[in-house]
Formats: C-alpha cells, structure tokens, sequence
C-alpha cells in the first residue's frame, strides 16, 4: 500500500487536466476519496485525520505566510496605480539608445513587478495589460512580444526574494527536516535565506543572458521600433520612476541580503505605496476597491492551495509513500547524479501543467526528502528545482506561462512563430541550468550546509535533540543585525 | 424558502468576506510599525505583531471564500477551456457537492474540540502571553464555515443558460 500516493499523485494530474476544477478542489478531493478507501483498508489511521485541523493552525500563524498577502498588495498597489506603466515609459525612454528601448523597459519591469505578483498568471496578466500594447505601438512583432512577456513573467521564479522563493525556501526546509529524520545526519538545515542567497549568481547569469538576447533580437527588428518609440514623459515621471525602482530595489535587496524581514520589508512596501497613492490622488476609493479585491483574491488561491496541499501530503504519508520513494530512489543504486536528473525531469513535467505555486506545496514535498537523503548539496537542488521550473514554464506549446499568454492575448498568435521567439531564451535557460549542474560552485552558500565533525546521530533521540538544537540555531542566525528576539520568518511553527 | 435562506446566506457571506477585504491594510500597517516599535521606541512590537497575526488569520480565513466567489482559484485550463459552460459550472457543483461539502463538514467536526476549547479558555498567545490568540484558531473553524456555507450555495445554484 506503500505506493498508494503515486496513484494519488496520478489521480490529481488526470483530474486537473480533465476537470479544469480549482487544483485546491482537485487535491482535497482526492486526498478525501483515497483516506476513506485507507480507512475501510485499515492502513490509514482516522486519528491521523483528525490531525489536519492542528496543521492548518499552523499555517494561520506563521510568521512567514504573513509574507504573502503583503507582497500580493505590493504587486496590486504597483498595478493599479499609474506607476507600472510610468516605470516602463521612463524605462523605455532611458534604454532608447539602446535601439531597444521598448523590450528591455519591459523585460525591467517584469524584473521589478515579478517578484511581488502573486503567481506567474499574475505576473501575466499585469505584463499583458502594460507591456503587450505598447509594443505592439513600437511595431515589435506579436509572437516576440508575448515571447518577452512570457518570459519577464517568470523571471519572478528565479530572482529574489519573489514570493516563489519565500515558498520554496519553506518548502526546502521542511523537506530538510524530513530527509534528516530519515538519514540522522548531523547538518545544518536549510532556510529561505540560503535559498535567497544560493539564487543570486544563477539569476544574475540569467538575467545578463536574457537581457543580451532581447537586445541583440529588437536590435534585428531596430527600424521600425526605432521609428514609432516617441513617447516622451516629463520630468515629473521620471522622479516618480527612479524613486519608486529605486525604493522597490532597496527593499528586496534589503530581504535578499538578510538586512529585512520579507514580511516586514513587504509590510513597509505596502504602507509606502499606499502614502504615494493618497499623496499623489491616485488610489481613489475605486482603485482602492480594485486593489484590495484582488489582494483578496490572490491570497485566497494560494492559501487554499497551501490548505489543500496541507492536507494532501499528510494523506499521502499516513500510506508511507514518502518513505517508499526514498526506498526506491535508494534501492535503485542510482548515485546522487542520476537521481537528481531523473527528479528535475519529473518536476519538468509536473510544471508543464502546474504553476509555480502547485508545484511548491504539492510536488515539491513529496519527491524532495527522499531525493534530499542522497543528496547533501540542498541549496543547490533548491535552485535547480527553480531553473527547471521557469524553463518549463516557457515550453510551447503547454508551459504554462504560454498557455497563460495565449489566453490573455486576445488575438490569434502563431504557436509556429512563438516558439521561434521563445527558442533563444529557451536555450539561455537550458545554458545557465546545465552551468549550474555541472558547476555547484555557482549556487553561493552563506554557511554550507555540510557534515559537522560529530557525524551522523547515534538514535532517534539524539536526532530529535540535534535538530532542535539546530532549528535554535538557524532561528539566532537568521536574525537581522542587531535584532535580538523575533521569531525568525524563516522557521516552521509546525 | 430554502432557495430564500440560500439567497440570505450568500447576501451574508459577500457582507463577511467583502467587510474582511480591508484588513490587509492593518495588517500591513502594523507589521510594518513593528520595526519602529522595536528599533527606536523598544516597546510594543511584540503586542503589534500578535495583533498582525489575529487580524492575518482572520483575512485568510476568508480569502479562500472570497477567491472561490471571483473564480480566483488557480486551475489547469489545458483541456476544460474547451468546454460548454453548463459542463464546466456541473462539474463545478459536483465538485462543491461531493467535495467541498463533507470536507468543510469533517473540518467543522474535526476542530471543534480543539475550538471549543481555546475559546473557553479565553487562550492567549504562548510566547507573548498577549490575549487573543483563541481567535486564531477560530478563524480556522471560521475558514470551514465559510467555505461549507458558500459550497451549499453554489450547489443549488441555478446553472447559467447556454449561449446560442
């Protein structure tokens, strides 16, 4: 019964595919179906269920999800107001020299809004409202311009702290926790921050490679964008855009350098944006209404997701299958290498279908203990599992920001022509990725995570002891300068 | 008259979830004045942050209600978009109907003890001693309500006509 989960697992990707109902109604559905048939077997336990509520609790008070409603509102903040489009006119303006000035302004302020948006459907569907037009204007070709769209919306997967990264950086830890439980060994668990950290150089890779192509790919197409970009703000704008990345810069800089809480630097976003629209009389009461609508609604579908998935992993392992899968991997005699390969391919997959935000609360903690008790380098696996997701995302025809940008365009695209487009940034992606797997070295560790000179731990005790001790540690260290009691936003309350 | 009740419960359930929108914005305020409360004034953080949480579970308590009345909820559209709008809003009811409804049931069930008892004891925050934290946990038992209450509702629902 151990492999039960497997089938769950099929059972939740066939039903996604063949309903279209929410994934949150998908997963408790099928947790649901499968624990009733365990308990008539007897190989699930009803007290196990009874569980959930406790877990959920946990959720409702985690320091670090508190996160999430206040980026959300930073992203719906920057979207309602008048700034996102300012930002890319100013950025437009500024680049125009480059002789492509219209894509890299919107490949910029993808960079800026993608970390905050709520997921890449939102990052989609901003970029499709602000940036698709306007390029459209400059004579940029619609298949490359939903390309660069594509694209910028997913940058959010990759650079720090997005809201992708809080999750996963979670996600990781509490994998961590499991693969020791199983392993006992004596290693410092990872956190988000390593996470924040591990991505920087990879992303910068990314972006410089991105940047390159979209310059090098308008530069191609110059005259007519050239020709149409005469767009000109005023002085005004340009104060406006230079204190708002400026600010937006310092803020995620401040999280990613461990300088910031995430929530706090949120928190501080949100109220600043709100000050800046009451001062400059553009968050009226009606674009307030807009704003906090859709921060409402954004939250909603990611804790429902985070409930659903809650609750679908403890199923999954009241049948053992966590436990299973490491058996198997473990048993196949495969090496770290392999496995990892053969991981990455699956959540290439499962992404191909999934957004960021599935993949995280569903996929990701039930392949990665196992994985994470043959591997020891998880900073790295935490980025690769990044890298693979944001190139799956883009693969045509049924990457998910693809589909995401063919819905949201309302005109016929040419697949054949979006594909052309998105092949060069395809192929920067697989390069970085393939870099980063044959050269760890890339994925920057703030303190590695690797055996102390105590080994592994003698008992089930001793692990227990051992990893409390380090969750203390982690907690002291993950405490911004001069900040001496906090509970960090980086530890599980579970 | 069932149809009325419905009717009233949804009206009720728009006021809830629609009055809850607001409360990003002190959440967002008092997390944010945490850093001058504890960096310059030393005083209150802690107070504000127990605040924040009460006021963050009580929002999400309700953004998963309020997500599933703006159809916000994150859906692999890969085959279903090519759907009949009455196939897609049956599947929707059968998925409330056989899903939604007894898990929001066995959450109400299942909670309860936990609930009841929190709240009896007026149970404050572990770490801070602050009072207020039996309002995180019933915002759990809330969450469930909620989403029970709205699944009933979409379920006798009336399907949309089919465009001609």
């Amino acid at each position: 019964m151990s492999g039960t989960g497997i089938w769950m697992l099929a059972a939740v990707g066939a039903l996604l595919v063949a309903t279209g109902l929410p994934a949150w109604m998908v997963l408790i559905g099928v947790a649901l179906v499968f624990s009733i048939g365990g308990i008539a077997l007897g190989v699930v336990s009803l007290s196990l269920l009874t569980a959930i509520p406790a877990r959920l609790i946990g959720l409702l008070e985690s320091d670090l999800l508190q996160a999430l409603p206040l980026y959300v509102l930073m992203g719906a903040l920057l979207n309602h107001l008048p700034l996102a489009k300012t930002l890319y006119r100013v950025g437009g303006r500024a680049l125009a020299s480059t002789g492509a000035g219209g894509p890299l302004a919107g490949l910029g302020l993808g960079v800026l809004l993608a970390p905050m948006n709520g997921s890449v459907g939102a990052s989609v569907a901003t970029l499709s409202r602000v940036v698709q037009p306007r390029l459209d204007a400059e004579g940029v070709p619609g298949e490359r311009g939903a390309a660069l769209v594509c694209v910028a919306s997913t940058l959010g997967v990759v650079v720090p702290p997005s809201l992708v990264l809080i999750l996963l950086g979670d996600a990781m830890m509490r994998a961590h926790t499991e693969a020791l439980n199983i392993t006992r060994a004596s290693v410092r668990i990872i956190n988000t921050q390593d996470v924040f950290v591990g991505a920087l150089a990879p992303a910068g890779v990314l972006l410089a490679l991105v940047t390159a192509m979209t310059w090098w790919l308008a530069r191609r197409g110059a005259r007519s964008v050239a020709a149409r970009s005469a767009d000109s703000p005023g002085w005004r704008e340009w104060i406006v855009a230079v204190i708002t990345a400026s600010f937006i810069v310092a803020l995620l800089g401040g999280v990613t350098l461990g300088y910031l809480y995430a929530v706090e630097a949120a928190a501080a976003g949100g109220v600043a944006l709100f000050v800046f629209g009451l001062a400059s009389r553009t968050l009226t009461l009606a674009v307030l209404r807009e704003v906090l609508r859709d921060t409402m609604a954004i939250t909603g579908a990611l804790f429902a997701l985070l409930v659903a998935a809650t609750v679908f992993t403890l199923v999954l392992r009241a049948f053992g299958t966590d436990r299973w899968i490491a058996a198997v991997l473990s048993g196949l005699g495969w090496g770290e290498y392999p496995t990892l390969l053969v991981i990455l391919a699956v959540l290439a997959l499962c992404a191909l279908v999934l957004d960021a935000f599935e993949m995280i609360f569903v996929v990701v903690p039930v392949v990665m203990p196992p994985l994470l008790t043959l591997v020891n380098n998880v900073t790295w696996v935490a980025v690769l599992t990044l890298l693979v997701l944001q190139a799956s995302f883009l693969v045509p025809p049924f990457g998910y920001a693809v589909l995401m940008v063919r819905n949201s365009i309302k005109r016929p695209l040419s697949m054949r022509g979006l594909t052309r487009a998105l092949l060069p940034y395809l192929v920067a992606q697989l390069c970085v990725l393939a870099l980063v797997l044959a050269e760890p070295a890339l994925v920057w560790q703030r303190n590695p995570i690797e055996l102390s000179p105590g080994g592994a731990a003698k008992s089930e005790e001793e692990g227990r002891e051992m990893l409390e001790r380090q969750l203390d540690e982690q907690l002291d260290q993950n405490q911004p300068e001069g900040v001496e009691t906090k509970p960090s936003d980086a530890t599980p309350k579970q | 008259m069932l149809e009325r009740a419905l009717a009233i419960v949804d009206r009720l359930i728009a006021l809830a979830v629609g009055a809850a929108t607001l409360l990003v914005l002190p959440v967002s305020l008092l997390l944010f004045l945490q850093w001058p409360l504890r960096e310059i004034f030393q005083a209150y953080s802690r107070e504000a942050n127990d605040l924040a949480q009460l006021l963050f579970a009580l929002y999400v308590s309700c953004a998963i209600t309020y997500a599933t009345r703006k159809h916000a909820h994150l859906a692999a559209d890969v085959l279903a978009h090519r759907y009949r709008a009455t196939t897609r809003a049956g599947l929707a009811r059968a998925g409330a109907l056989a899903v939604l409804v007894p898990w929001a049931a066995f959450m109400l069930y299942a909670s309860w003890p936990i609930v009841a008892q929190s709240v009896r004891q007026l149970e404050a925050f572990p770490e801070t001693y602050n009072p207020g934290y039996f309002l995180v946990k019933l915002a759990l038992f809330a969450l469930a309500l909620l989403v029970l209450l709205q699944a009933l509702v979409d379920v006798t629902r009336k399907p949309p006509a089919e465009p001609r």
